[in-house]
C-alpha cells in the first residue's frame, strides 16, 4: 500500500511534465499569437505594440527557452504573467478557482442528494413501474444537454411570465442571495452527475441485494429496511464513492458552460475569453492547475478505494 | 413462452435455417425484449433519414435569408421562422447531418486508433503496452474539456478539426478498455492452440481476436456516440466548433441567436428538443445493446 502511494505520487510531476510539453506545442501551435490579437490585425496593425507584447511574452527567444522559463517558474509556483489582462495569474486565478469550487462543491452535493435515493428507491422497487420511471429520468438527466436546459430555464418564464430567473452575482456579502445565484448553475450542472450516479448506484445495490448475507439477513427474520440500510446500502457506496470522487473533477469540467451561460466570473469563463484572445499564457496555467487538480483527485480516490476495501490490491 | 424455451428454439433453428431467416428472428428477440431500445434505433433512423433527404421534406434553404422574421410556428413553418426568417424546421433538418457526421465520425476514429493500439498494446505486452499506457494515464489527466478547447483552438475551424479533437479527447479511455479486452481475449486456450500450430501474429490479431472484440466495440461505441454529440454541441454552443452560419443545433442555442430567445420561444426550444432526442437515443440504443451483448456490464454506467 505504501509503496503504491510513493509510486504514485512520483507518478504526479512526471505526468505533469509531459503535459506541459503537450500543451506548449499545442498552444504555440495556435494561429495568430497574442501579438496581433491585442494590436490589432491588418489595416490598425502597429508595429511597435506588437514588438512590445513580443517582447513581453518573450515571443521573441527561441522555442526551447521559452518552454524552459514558463515551466520553471510554473514549478515555483508562479503561473505567469498576461500581457493582455495585464495581470499577474496569480492573483486571479484563486479568486476564480474558488467562484468555480464553490458551483462545483454545490453541484456535487445536488448529485449525491438526487442520484442516491433514486438508484437506491430504482433498485429495491426493482422491476416495478417506479423503477422503469426513475431509470428513464436517469437516462433523460445524461441525455439533455445541460446548456439547454439553462437556456430554458432563463428565456422561457422571461418570455411568458417577464420574470427573470437568474439573478447577478453578488458575492458572499448578501449570503442567501448569493446562495439562490451560485444554487441555479449547480443544480442544472448536476443533473447528469445525477443521472449516471443513479445508474451506478442502482446497479451495484442489485449486486449487493442478490448475495449471500443478504439472504441470510432476511432468513433470519431481519426487517427488510434495516436489512437495505445496514446490509445493502453500505457495502454499495464503497462504488459509489468512487464515482463521486471522479465526478467532482468532470464537474470542474462542466462548469465552463455554466459558466458562460450565467456570466460567472470563474476558471471555465477565464479560459473561454483567455481562448478569444488567444492569450495562451492563460489557457497553459489553467491546464496545468486543472490537471494538477484532477491527478490529486484520482490518486485520493484510488487510495481510498483500496483503504475501504482490503480486497484491492494494486501492484 | 418463457425465455428459456425462446433459446431453446433457436438452437434448434441454427443450421436448418436459412441466414436471413435467423437474422429476422433476432431482429425480432431485440424487438420483443428490448422496447426502448427499439425506439431509440428507430428515432435514429428517422433522424438519419431526414438527415439524407432533407431537400424533401418541406424545406427550403437553411442559410438563405427570408422575409418573415419570427413568426411563430405555423402549417407553413412548422417550427417557426429565426431572426433571419430562415425555416427553422429546415435549420433543424438539416442541423441533424452535422450532428450525425461529426457523432459518427468521431466515434469511427477513435475505435479505429483505440483498437489497433489496444491489439498491438494488449498482444505483444512489454515495452510498447508500458509506454501506451503510461500515455493514456497522461492523457486522461487532462479533462477532455481542456483537451477539445486546446485542440480547436489551435488548428482551423473545420469538421475535420472537430472529428479529430473529439477522437482526440475520447480515445484513451477507449484504448484503456479494449487493451484489457485484448489481454483477456488473448489468454484464451484456442489462441495459444492457434499459436502452436504456426498462426502468424497478425493472422491471431485480426482473424482470432478482433471478432471476439466485437460486443465489446460495439458497445463502446453505442455509449460514445451521445457523448461525442454533447461534446461537439457543446463546443459549437461556445462558438468553438463549427463554422458561425452553419444549420446545427448547438449554433442555434448559442451566440448571436441568443439575443432573439427572449422575442419567440420557439427560437430554444426546437434544435435543442432535436439535440436532446437524438442523445437520448442513442442512450437507450446503447443501453439496450449492452444488456444484450455484454449482460457483465448491465446497467453500470460505466464504460
Amino acid at each position: 500500500m505504501q509503496a503504491y502511494i510513493i509510486r504514485r505520487l512520483i507518478l504526479v510531476p512526471v505526468t505533469l511534465f509531459i503535459i506541459s510539453v503537450i500543451v506548449f506545442v499545442f498552444m504555440r501551435a495556435v494561429p495568430g499569437d497574442a501579438g496581433v490579437a491585442k494590436c490589432g490585425a491588418a489595416g490598425s496593425f502597429d508595429q511597435k505594440c506588437f514588438e512590445v507584447v513580443r517582447q513581453e511574452l518573450g515571443l521573441d527567444k527561441p522555442k526551447i527557452e521559452q518552454y524552459w522559463i514558463w515551466f520553471s517558474d510554473i514549478f515555483k509556483g508562479d503561473l505567469g504573467f498576461s500581457p493582455l489582462q495585464r495581470i499577474h495569474i496569480n492573483e486571479e486565478v484563486w479568486g476564480r478557482l474558488w467562484n468555480t469550487f464553490q458551483i462545483g462543491i454545490l453541484s456535487l452535493i445536488f448529485t449525491v442528494l438526487i442520484g442516491i435515493p433514486i438508484g437506491a428507491i430504482s433498485a429495491i422497487r426493482s422491476g416495478k413501474l417506479i423503477d422503469y420511471l426513475l431509470r428513464f429520468f436517469a437516462i433523460l438527466g445524461i441525455s439533455v444537454p445541460n446548456f439547454w436546459i439553462a437556456t430554458l430555464i432563463i428565456f422561457l418564464p422571461a418570455y411568458f411570465w417577464q420574470i427573470r430567473v437568474a439573478p447577478d452575482w453578488v458575492g458572499w456579502e448578501e449570503p442567501l442571495m448569493h446562495l439562490r445565484v451560485v444554487a441555479l448553475p449547480a443544480i442544472i450542472l448536476s443533473l447528469s452527475g445525477a443521472g449516471a450516479i443513479a445508474r451506478i448506484a442502482r446497479s451495484s445495490m442489485l449486486e449487493v441485494l442478490s448475495s449471500d448475507f443478504v439472504r441470510t439477513a432476511r432468513a433470519k427474520g431481519l426487517r427488510e429496511r434495516v436489512t437495505v440500510i445496514r446490509h445493502v446500502f453500505r457495502p454499495s457506496m464503497i462504488t459509489i464513492f468512487t464515482i463521486i470522487g471522479l465526478q467532482f473533477s468532470l464537474v470542474l469540467g462542466g462548469s465552463v458552460i455554466m459558466e458562460a451561460i450565467f456570466g460567472i466570473q470563474g476558471i471555465g469563463l477565464w479560459v473561454i475569453e483567455a481562448i478569444a484572445a488567444r492569450d495562451f499564457v492563460i489557457i497553459q496555467a489553467i491546464v496545468m492547475l486543472l490537471s494538477f487538480w484532477f491527478l490529486l483527485i484520482t490518486l485520493l480516490v484510488d487510495v481510498a478505494y483500496a483503504w475501504v476495501d482490503p480486497r484491492i490490491r494494486y501492484n | 413462452m418463457s425465455e428459456r424455451d425462446s433459446s431453446f428454439d433457436e438452437q434448434i433453428d441454427i443450421g436448418a435455417d436459412p441466414k436471413w431467416r435467423s437474422v429476422l428472428k433476432s431482429i425480432w428477440r431485440f424487438v420483443r425484449t428490448q422496447p426502448l431500445g427499439t425506439v431509440g434505433i428507430l428515432v435514429i433512423l428517422t433522424i438519419a433519414f431526414l438527415a439524407i433527404f432533407a431537400d424533401y421534406v418541406h424545406t427550403s434553404d437553411p442559410e438563405g435569408f427570408g422575409r418573415n422574421f419570427l413568426k411563430p410556428p405555423s402549417e407553413e413553418n412548422f417550427f417557426g421562422t429565426n431572426r433571419n426568417g430562415q425555416d427553422l424546421w429546415s435549420r433543424v433538418v438539416y442541423g441533424a447531418r452535422p450532428a450525425l457526421i461529426l457523432g459518427l465520425g468521431a466515434v469511427g476514429v477513435a475505435m479505429f486508433v483505440a483498437t489497433l493500439l489496444a491489439l498491438l498494446a494488449g498482444f505483444f505486452g512489454g515495452i510498447i503496452d508500458t509506454l501506451l499506457s503510461r500515455l493514456v494515464e497522461i492523457l486522461i489527466a487532462v479533462p477532455q474539456i481542456l483537451w477539445l478547447l486546446m485542440l480547436t483552438t489551435a488548428f482551423d475551424r473545420s469538421i475535420q478539426t472537430l472529428i479529430f479533437a473529439i477522437a482526440f479527447a475520447f480515445s484513451p479511455i477507449t484504448l484503456r478498455v479494449l487493451r484489457g479486452n485484448v489481454i483477456q481475449e488473448a489468454a484464451v486456450p484456442y489462441v495459444e492452440a492457434a499459436r502452436v500450430i504456426g498462426a502468424s501474429s497478425p493472422r491471431i490479431m485480426f482473424r482470432h481476436i478482433l471478432p471476439n472484440m466485437a460486443p465489446l466495440m460495439i458497445v463502446i461505441a453505442s455509449i460514445t456516440i451521445p457523448a461525442a454529440l454533447l461534446a461537439e454541441a457543446g463546443l459549437t454552443f461556445l462558438g468553438l466548433g463549427l463554422e458561425p452560419g452553419t444549420p446545427s443545433w448547438a449554433m442555434d442555442l448559442g451566440g448571436g441567436a441568443r439575443q432573439y430567445f427572449a422575442s419567440g420561444w420557439w427560437l430554444p426550444v426546437f434544435p435543442g428538443a432535436a439535440l436532446a432526442v437524438t442523445v437520448l437515443s442513442f442512450n437507450l440504443l446503447g443501453d439496450s445493446l449492452r444488456d444484450v451483448l455484454d449482460p457483465r456490464l448491465r446497467g453500470s454506467g460505466l464504460v
